[in-house]
């Protein structure tokens, strides 16, 4: 590949005007796409994570636990097979039962916290919120720990795709979530203004490095060089083939169907784009998932079969391209919700005994692990914390349990604080 | 290799006289580019560097003692250009307009500085400006939801910094409040921090108002600091008995809140708390330095704490806040963390520190006379170039020369308005075009809560938008009102048109002029382009995107 350029030297002219003739050569997106594939499954023992988030809080009784036999918790929705004998999942998912033989379910995470704030920085950190500390998101800690290994990435290391997802807390901006508020659409600003000519881009930066060099000369500050090190990343990715992975038109319309076009679809597809090139970390958000009213006609109607083919076209891409083992894929929410359905055919926050979805990696795949009582309410079999959760990712992106950063002021943080690997998941 | 604006050049030339402007530009470019430097390359007009030394005060004592014993030599003074524009951004939040730095540089006036520092502090935006910061301290920049009045907390704040309320008063009313949040915005600042069970509050009272960081000590005993856990639980339970009403419009059928309601009710409640063993510990009000309340109802318990923590002779509130600003101006605290004071972390100044508290405290918790105090030192109007033969590991903490500091969001929106006239490009509406790109801005640049920074917080969307977004291709768009347009209107009466628009420009973005070289090299492009008015927006917008214009220095 010809994007050598260092960080921190800024976009050199023959840089910039080698982006400016491979794209006048019109090279076929496809093909450079495969040459980077290729690129990127060299790196060995890469891993890179997909996290599907369902904001709202889920309603997992009516999707991974289902309780047919429960006279007052039940609600309408059937069991269905799947791949896997002896794991029955709801029939609005058939397109996921038949990947389940990728993934495996944890049907005893006991979370604690059930208010929408609270459970979403837990979900994502491992950590309830607390007012001596900004953690980190369990993504911008694999950023942080496998983003500046990959020396032909120009994408950024951590992606959150319709929602923001959770900030880098003191590990700081660089390894935050990209966001990407629309996958069908374009980036904000990623393009300079289409009247301005090649000739006045250069010049422009030509400008710009007079400037900030002069700047510099007199001022050997920290700060003025991040300053320069973050344009000269933004330029690389501007300059890049990669940012090509944006553009899901060059999808044949037989696949972006498959994944469907929507937002979750789209992102899930985008995520497949992205983990593909070595990315380490993209979250895929489905929102709307609070049901206090109406939750069977939404989940039926709108979030199931959305999420039924988005997820199912993914892990089965995955796995065909090769990728599902070294990409973990994660479903989950803020908490999931109550057994007892309320007087609205609703259901409310619920922390206590729910579940959660995970397989590739190196996971095992199929496994059923943990159960609820008959009604769903308490955990009788196998009680998984989030820390254990945590410990079971963090394992399987091969980055060391035992990790423990300390804060700016001072703080020890540690990765996995008191949490064991699931240990059915690994083998 | 030859440059390609020079090689496109060529074929161009004769297409050059098309332009009015470009004719008056062609004229003066040889002038341009012969001619001496406007300023030189220290980039200071040499005729009006005079400035003389500020008298030396005590700070300037007490640190020349410090650099005495570190074997550091303390920088020059900042030039005028530096120091108009340093100040600016730090007492009103945003960078001088043109017509504002050059009415300072022209000024004849002995002792101009202090004159600025004195003009400054009564500028409407000053007050505005500490509103902003202290807001943001008070509340975050996330949404604080729908029981908390952001816009009423401002338009207090703002009140009394424009009074120049005392310090120590502003602090009570903060804590005690109560009523309506939106009659007394100050309410607003208790009423974000009450769940759970006012820890919010109790962490924040303490880190912002008196420098100690207790929020650790919630769950055990801090390692490392004085603080036990039934600390931060005593001073909890002074924040029992508060009580929230709020009101809903009637007939509003989404519900709206009207307004929400803070008071207090005699209690005999306590703090309970779960320590390391297991066991739930019980905290009833104590204050810091061990005083109590009677346990049995009567006072308010909250107002007491008030009281206590507002007292002139507490000599926490005084450090804390001295420290902060201190931090504010020199860009780190003479103890850093700003907020974590204490035995475990003692100042790089104590003398300083404590001479600093103490006028503040014997001129009545005065803010702006504790502005004028620190903008006086030499310290603050140093220059931020290193020192010649510094050594490159020398402290920059030894504070004998100024740090290099990111702007806030806040002030790097505003600046960008105040440079370009953006909002006004194109005519009408502009409040609305403001207020979408401040949303859009701090959406991508709103991330800290105003902690100190060593690093240059910087994302890809937050350049991405510096150099695609609407907001600087509207900045850069010479469209009518922006400033780009009434600059090149304004040319046309001027002698050396290239001249002024290109020294225009850098008074407009980094608050100087151009240097020699730099100003030689705008002449070249000048002459190498037929459209000149492209050569100054791509010169304006490198301007506007360098670090020159987004570091304080």
């Amino acid at each position: 590949m010809s994007f050598a350029s260092q960080p921190g030297s800024g976009m050199s002219r023959r840089h910039f005007l080698g982006h400016l003739r491979s794209t006048a050569l019109g090279v076929p997106a496809m093909h450079f796409f495969n040459a980077l594939r290729a690129q990127a499954q060299s790196v060995r023992g890469r891993r890179s994570c997909i996290l599907l988030w369902m904001s709202g809080g889920p309603s997992h009784l009516d999707i991974w636990d289902l309780k047919p036999e429960s006279e007052r918790n039940g609600g309408p929705f059937r069991p269905i097979d799947t791949s896997v004998p002896g794991i029955r999942i709801s029939e609005h998912l058939p397109l996921l039962a038949r990947q389940m033989h990728h993934l495996s379910l944890v049907r005893s995470l006991d979370s604690k916290e059930g208010n929408h704030d609270r459970g979403t920085y837990l979900m994502h950190t491992g950590y309830p919120p607390t007012p001596a500390i900004v953690h980190p998101g369990w993504g911008s800690i694999c950023a942080y720990e496998l983003g500046d290994r990959l020396s032909g990435l120009d994408l950024p290391p951590c992606v959150a795709i319709n929602e923001p997802g959770v900030g880098a807390g003191f590990l700081g901006m660089s390894y935050a979530p990209f966001v990407v508020q629309n996958p069908s659409g374009r980036i904000a600003d990623f393009d300079p203004p289409a009247e301005l000519s090649p000739l006045r881009r250069e010049r422009r930066l030509q400008m710009l490095a007079e400037t900030e060099n002069a700047f510099l000369a007199r001022r050997k500050s920290q700060l003025a060089l991040d300053h320069k090190l973050i344009y000269s990343k933004t330029l690389r990715l501007m300059n890049s083939n990669q940012k090509e992975v944006f553009n899901l038109e060059t999808e044949p319309a037989a696949v972006r169907d498959a994944y469907g076009r929507g937002s979750f679809g789209s992102g899930c597809l985008l995520a497949r784009r992205l983990v593909a090139l070595g990315v380490p970390y993209v979250e895929v958000s489905l929102g709307g998932w609070d049901t206090h009213a109406d939750n069977f006609e939404t989940l039926s109607r709108r979030l199931l079969p959305e999420l039924d083919r988005g997820m199912s076209a993914l892990v089965a891409d995955l796995a065909r391209n090769g990728l599902l083992d070294s990409t973990l894929v994660v479903w989950m929410g803020e908490f999931g919700r109550t057994p007892r359905i309320n007087q609205n055919a609703g259901r409310d926050h619920w922390p206590r005994s729910w579940s959660v979805v995970l397989g590739g990696a190196g996971l095992t795949g199929g496994q059923l692990v943990g159960a609820t009582d008959k009604d769903g309410v308490e955990i009788v079999d196998r009680p998984v914390s989030v820390m254990d959760l945590i410990a079971t990712m963090t394992k399987a992106m091969g980055i060391n349990i035992q990790t423990q950063y300390t804060t700016p002021r001072g703080r020890p943080m540690k990765i996995v604080d008191g949490g064991q690997p699931i240990h059915e998941l690994l083998s | 290799m030859c440059p390609l604006w020079f090689q496109a050049d060529r074929g161009c030339r004769s297409r050059l006289a098309s332009r009015w402007w470009v004719i008056l530009l062609v004229g003066s470019v040889s002038l341009i580019v012969g001619q001496r430097g406007m300023s030189d390359e220290t980039g200071g007009g040499g005729a009006i560097r005079k400035q003389a030394t500020p008298r030396e005060s005590t700070i300037d004592q007490l640190l020349a003692e410090s650099w005495r014993k570190a074997g550091v030599k303390p920088a020059p003074l900042a030039t005028d250009e530096e120091f108009v524009r340093r100040v600016y951004l730090d007492l009103v939040g945003r960078i001088p307009s043109v017509s504002e730095a050059t009415a300072f540089f022209q000024t004849r006036e002995s002792g101009k500085r202090a004159k600025l520092v004195e003009y400054l502090l009564e500028h409407p935006d000053y007050p505005q400006w500490f509103a902003t910061q202290w807001t943001i301290l008070l509340l975050g920049r996330g949404d604080p939801g729908e029981r908390v009045d952001r816009s009423a907390l401002v338009a207090w704040l703002r009140k009394q910094f424009a009074a120049n309320r005392p310090w120590n008063e502003l602090v009570h009313d903060l804590i005690a409040a109560s009523g309506s949040n939106r009659e007394n915005g100050a309410v607003n600042f208790v009423l974000a921090h009450l769940e759970p069970d006012a820890v919010p509050l109790t962490s924040r009272t303490t880190r912002l108002f008196l420098g100690r960081q207790l929020q650790c000590a919630q769950c055990h005993d801090h390692p490392s600091n004085e603080w036990k856990q039934s600390d931060f639980w005593s001073l909890n339970a002074f924040f029992k008995g508060i009580r929230v009403e709020g009101s809903r419009s009637r007939g509003s059928s989404r519900g709206n809140l009207d307004a929400v309601v803070l008071a207090d009710e005699p209690t005999e409640d306590y703090a309970r708390f779960e320590k390391r063993n297991g066991m739930v510990g019980v905290a009833f009000p104590r204050f810091l330095d061990g005083r109590k309340l009677p346990a049995a109802g009567e006072v308010e318990r909250r107002a007491e704490l008030a009281r206590m923590i507002s007292e002139p002779t507490n000599d926490a509130l005084a450090q804390a806040f001295v420290n902060r600003m201190w931090a504010h101006f020199l860009g780190r605290g003479l103890v850093s963390p700003v907020d974590d004071l204490g035995p475990h972390n003692p100042p790089s100044h104590p003398e300083l520190l404590e001479f600093l508290a103490r006028e503040f405290q014997s001129s009545g918790y005065d803010v702006k006379q504790l502005i004028r105090l620190i903008t006086a030192s030499r310290a603050y109007q140093a220059t931020s170039e290193r020192p010649k033969n510094s050594s490159p590991d020398e402290s920059p903490f030894q504070f004998h020369y100024m740090q290099l500091r990111p702007m806030s969001p806040e002030q790097l929106f505003d600046s960008l308005l105040t440079a370009t006239g953006a909002h006004r490009a194109g005519g009408s509406r502009s409040d609305e075009k403001r207020d979408r790109w401040l949303r859009q801005f701090l959406y991508v640049f709103g991330n800290d809560e105003g902690e100190e920074l060593t690093t240059f917080q910087g994302t890809i969307p937050q350049a991405l938008m510096m150099m695609n977004g609407e907001l600087i291709r509207e900045a850069v768009s010479a469209k009518p009102g922006s400033f780009l347009a009434e600059t090149v209107r304004q040319a046309e009466a001027q002698p050396r048109p290239a001249v002024y628009l290109v020294n225009q420009l850098y008074l407009a973005a980094l608050s100087r002029s151009p240097t020699a070289r730099e100003l030689a090299q705008a002449g070249l492009f000048l002459q190498t382009d037929p459209n000149s008015l492209d050569v100054l927006q791509d010169l304006f917008w490198a301007l506007l995107n360098s670090n020159e214009f987004i570091l304080i220095h």
